[in-house]
């Protein structure tokens, strides 16, 4: 009887229109695939998903954000650069969008951040000049918005150790930032369930393969 | 129990009123190609599906009445169609989706021009490859002498653009004109460009049949875009063993302001590089650069860019046409000033003005005598650019040119030689996109001297057509004037403007990595200042009598994918000219003409030694020039040129700074390149005409500096 009752009241809910818990159902099922997509097509049908669910709720930036984030990880395994470049105009205009709904969000300054690295994988001479700047206003403005964000100094760590060592970057500068990395996403609490929460286990993945390769 | 049925009857009810439809299809381009990864869904609904790898898509929906279909894919423009969901219970679509606009396999207007851009996504150069060339040395001019359809002319450094001469390349900033883009020279002595490769964000290199926007120049403009807006306060300061460079960016939200300075001597380097002139002082000079940047409203920019140069040198120069030696010294100052302001009005409309002020100042002592010269430009353009719609773009505009130039001779008596021209302009260009593969632009220019007293009407016409996904033919031609040089009109106002007509035609094959082009030319001159003696002060000595003609082919490769971390490019020309202008007694092939020109310039990171290395080699084949020892005109030839030049960079930290470490060899080899001679006026006691080569003035040059960014 209850379940029966509790079927009736969810069938109400969805014919009187989508209720917050279906919105919260979509998003939680999407970003649960968003997570395990693996290839480019993967990606797309699941950034398709978070464009539709942003078409019905336009107050929320996380459909946005998650459109955005799945593009700019379809950018990372694209090989053709023309091509990169209209994937990143896409996860722009989906970040510009939710940037439009919440300008104060630090998560999306943080995606803004994660944005750059890969246009500037298309043209690292002349791009890096240009855009290593922007990154870094976008990140300080994200730890602005938020101190803890976790994401934030896991992304500055994986640049550190990427870059040359004349430049300041290398192994040995970079691990003491996955250490605080590490550490802020050890207290990281998301605001909800459906809130960004990624980037843990592959920072602890990383900060290990550092120590291990430092030891060596 | 009641209530159980009640409820179990309402849910029934309720599953009627959602009797689901199905919607199915395929979604294809406008060549049926499938498009996977397609969104369909209908608009404020979860309800959608992406379409798969053969384009098809399926699902179901509950909802009723019209609804609204979107149908959304990268790089195509989004489709919405109206949905009876009540009528049927299948829906099955066809769907065909047009490319968007802002797609990069679109025509574009492209011949004789070369793009070196850092903003677009398709150029051939980017400023970085400018920077870098190694036989530029940091010379953007320099640099575009490694493209085809430029001659190597090693004693004079300008650059001389298929069968042209130097002067007739003009240089722009910010689509404003440079009256003396180049360093005052020393004769047989190479110059070079004012302005440091740094400064621009892209050039705009065309060897033939530009825009109508542009004049005065019967060969090639070079138009160079400054940097924009700066978003990152930074200051750097770098030591040369040519001298010491400092500049600095302050940032604020919508403005910047750039500010760099250096002092150039030359002192050391002559010493360390063995130097085949008689310097009585070495060169020096002093350089200030300012840019300022103001954003206004949402769509306007205003800059202001300003430099002042201050400099001096001084030789002995075995002038071997008159048999006596010079004490040569010069000083010279110049200032350049340009203010341009740009703004969209509206969605449709844009306005571009500029006001541009070019000051240089020449003076020469030679031995007891003395030849000062002035120059003044002052130029005020406005230039409209209306989208009409998608196809089609009209430009148009006008530019006011205000020119004084006044000489002054101390030599056997006093000489002051000055004139004054204003020129006004008028264009219009009309473009015109007939389909995604075909476009063509039609031009026209109108241009009044009030020295010359003559109005000029010339065509501009060009079009291209996208022959495959990567590959386009272009064919572009029109006429050119351009007022006679500074040293005629001063003797000789009443002389015409000289004229040329081109016609290029280009194929281009294109990716992200690698670019091939080969362009056919044709080029006819007309109205050349002919004279019977160089330095005739008689007017009548002049006339515009003068004819030439150019034809030649130009090849182009550039790859930057085949080999391993490394970047070249190919440059090739085949050029036969001929001219009867000047002095000529007959047409012949010009003193700066080789028949085949090549360059090739290879870059490569080497990332475990953080160091960037690049090389270039140029040949030049031999140049004609005229040996009086002989019978006939232009009956010698020089020996070919061959110049292996090299760079380094190398990235490091000093003081804990970022910094670079760069290193420029020229002529690595020591080829004792010749590009001339100069003889005597009279011969000598055996009967014979004295020569001298004209040569570099270093065999080698290294020079080396460190930049240090604070």
């Amino acid at each position: 009887m209850k379940t029966l009752l509790l079927t009736t009241v969810l069938l109400l809910g969805s014919i009187i229109g989508f209720s917050n818990e279906a919105y919260e159902k979509a998003m939680t099922e999407s970003i649960e695939k968003l997570f395990q997509a693996q290839n480019i097509p993967q990606y797309v049908e699941i950034a398709n998903q978070f464009e539709r669910i942003s078409g019905i709720e336009k107050s929320e930036w996380l459909p946005l954000y998650y459109a955005s984030y799945a593009y700019i990880m379809i950018s990372f395994q694209e090989t053709d650069n023309a091509k990169k470049d209209q994937i990143l105009d896409q996860a722009q205009k989906y970040l510009n969008q939710a940037m439009a709904i919440d300008p104060n969000e630090s998560e999306l300054h943080m995606l803004q951040g994660f944005l750059y690295p890969s246009r500037i994988t298309i043209d690292p001479m002349t791009r890096g000049m240009e855009l290593m700047p922007e990154m870094n206003k976008s990140l300080d403005k994200s730890l602005e918005l938020n101190p803890d964000n976790p994401r934030v100094y896991y992304l500055r760590a994986t640049m550190t150790y990427h870059m040359p060592e004349a430049y300041g970057g290398g192994a040995v500068k970079a691990l003491p930032l996955y250490q605080i990395a590490v550490e802020k996403f050890r207290i990281f609490k998301p605001k909800t369930a459906i809130s960004p929460n990624w980037g843990k286990e592959i920072a602890e993945a990383e900060l290990k393969k550092i120590q291990d390769s430092l030891v060596k | 129990m009641r209530t159980t049925i009640t409820i179990l009857a309402f849910i029934l009810i309720q599953c009627g009123v959602y009797a689901q439809v199905q919607i199915s299809g395929k979604v294809t381009d406008s060549r049926k190609e499938p498009l996977p990864g397609a969104n369909v869904f209908l608009k404020d609904s979860y309800d959608g599906a992406t379409a798969d790898s053969t384009g098809h898509f399926s699902f179901k929906t509950s909802l009723k009445g019209i609804r609204q279909l979107s149908v959304t894919f990268i790089g195509y423009k989004p489709l919405l169609k109206n949905l009876d969901l009540d009528s049927t219970k299948t829906i099955v679509l066809n769907i065909l989706l047009k490319e968007s606009d802002a797609q990069i396999n679109e025509v574009v207007i492209n011949a004789g021009a070369f793009e070196a851009s850092d903003k677009k996504k398709a150029v051939m150069l980017k400023m970085f490859d400018v920077a870098t060339t190694p036989s530029a040395q940091g010379d953007i001019f320099g640099a575009l002498c490694t493209l085809p359809g430029v001659q190597k002319v090693g004693e004079d450094g300008r650059v001389f653009v298929r069968g042209g001469e130097g002067y007739e390349t003009k240089s722009f900033i910010d689509g404003m004109l440079v009256s003396t883009p180049y360093m005052s020279k020393m004769p047989d002595m190479p110059t070079r460009g004012r302005f440091s490769p740094m400064l621009f964000s892209g050039t705009l290199f065309s060897t033939g049949a530009y825009s109508a926007e542009f004049g005065q120049a019967l060969s090639s403009i070079v138009d160079m875009k400054t940097n924009s807006l700066e978003t990152e306060n930074k200051s750097s300061i770098s030591i040369m063993t040519v001298g010491l460079m400092a500049s600095s960016t302050k940032c604020w939200k919508n403005a910047s302001l750039s500010l760099s300075g250096d002092y150039v001597t030359s002192g050391l380097s002559n010493l360390i590089n063995k130097q085949q002139v008689d310097w009585t002082k070495s060169p020096s000079g002093v350089d200030g650069t300012l840019m300022y940047r103001q954003k206004t409203g949402k769509t306007g920019m205003f800059k202001t860019f300003a430099t002042f140069n201050n400099s001096s040198s001084g030789m002995i120069y075995p002038n071997t046409v008159s048999g006596t030696s010079q004490d040569i010294l010069l000083h010279s100052t110049n200032i350049y000033l340009n203010n341009t302001y740009n703004s969209m009005l509206g969605e449709k409309w844009m306005i571009k003005s500029g006001l541009a002020w070019n000051y240089d100042r020449q003076k020469f002592d030679l031995n007891q005598d003395q030849v000062g010269t002035n120059q003044k430009m002052f130029q005020a353009k406005l230039q409209f650019v209306h989208n009409m719609n998608e196809q089609t773009e009209l430009k148009f505009g006008t530019d006011w040119i205000n020119f004084s130039y006044e000489q002054n001779i101390r030599m056997n008596g006093n000489y002051r030689l000055p004139f004054t021209n204003n020129e006004l302009s008028g264009f219009a260009e009309l473009e015109y996109k007939l389909s995604k593969k075909f476009a063509t632009r039609v031009g026209a220019r109108i241009e009044n001297s009030t020295l010359l007293n003559e109005t000029t009407l010339v065509p501009r016409l060009s079009a291209a057509y996208r022959t495959g996904n990567h590959s386009q033919f272009s064919l572009a031609c029109g006429q050119f004037y351009q007022n006679p040089e500074n040293d005629y009109l001063k003797f000789a106002p009443q002389l015409k403007p000289e004229k040329a007509s081109h016609a290029v035609m280009t194929w281009q094959y294109q990716t992200e990595q690698k670019t091939f082009r080969v362009e056919g030319y044709l080029k006819k001159y007309a109205n050349l200042v002919k004279f019977s003696q160089p330095l005739a002060i008689n007017p009548l000595d002049y006339n515009n009598s003068g004819t030439g003609h150019a034809e030649g082919i130009d090849v182009f490769w550039r790859d930057k994918e085949s080999l391993n971390l490394s970047d070249y490019w190919i440059s090739y020309s085949w050029i036969n000219a001929r001219r009867n202008y000047r002095d000529f007694v007959q047409a012949a092939i010009p003193n700066y003409v080789s028949e085949h020109n090549l360059s090739v310039v290879y870059k490569r990171f080497f990332e475990p030694l953080r160091t960037y290395a690049s090389v270039t080699y140029s040949f030049a084949s031999s140049r004609p020039y005229h040996d009086p020892n002989y019978s006939g005109f232009m009956n010698a030839k020089t020996q070919p040129y061959n110049d292996i030049s090299l760079s380094l960079t190398y990235l490091m930290e000093l003081f804990g700074k970022q910094s670079v470490l760069h290193l420029m060899v020229n002529n690595v080899a020591g080829f004792d390149n010749i590009y001339g001679y100069n003889f005597s006026n009279t011969p000598n006691a055996s009967g014979k005409y004295d020569s001298t080569p004209v040569k570099s003035p270093f065999v080698r040059q290294i020079i080396f500096l460190v930049s240090i960014m604070l």
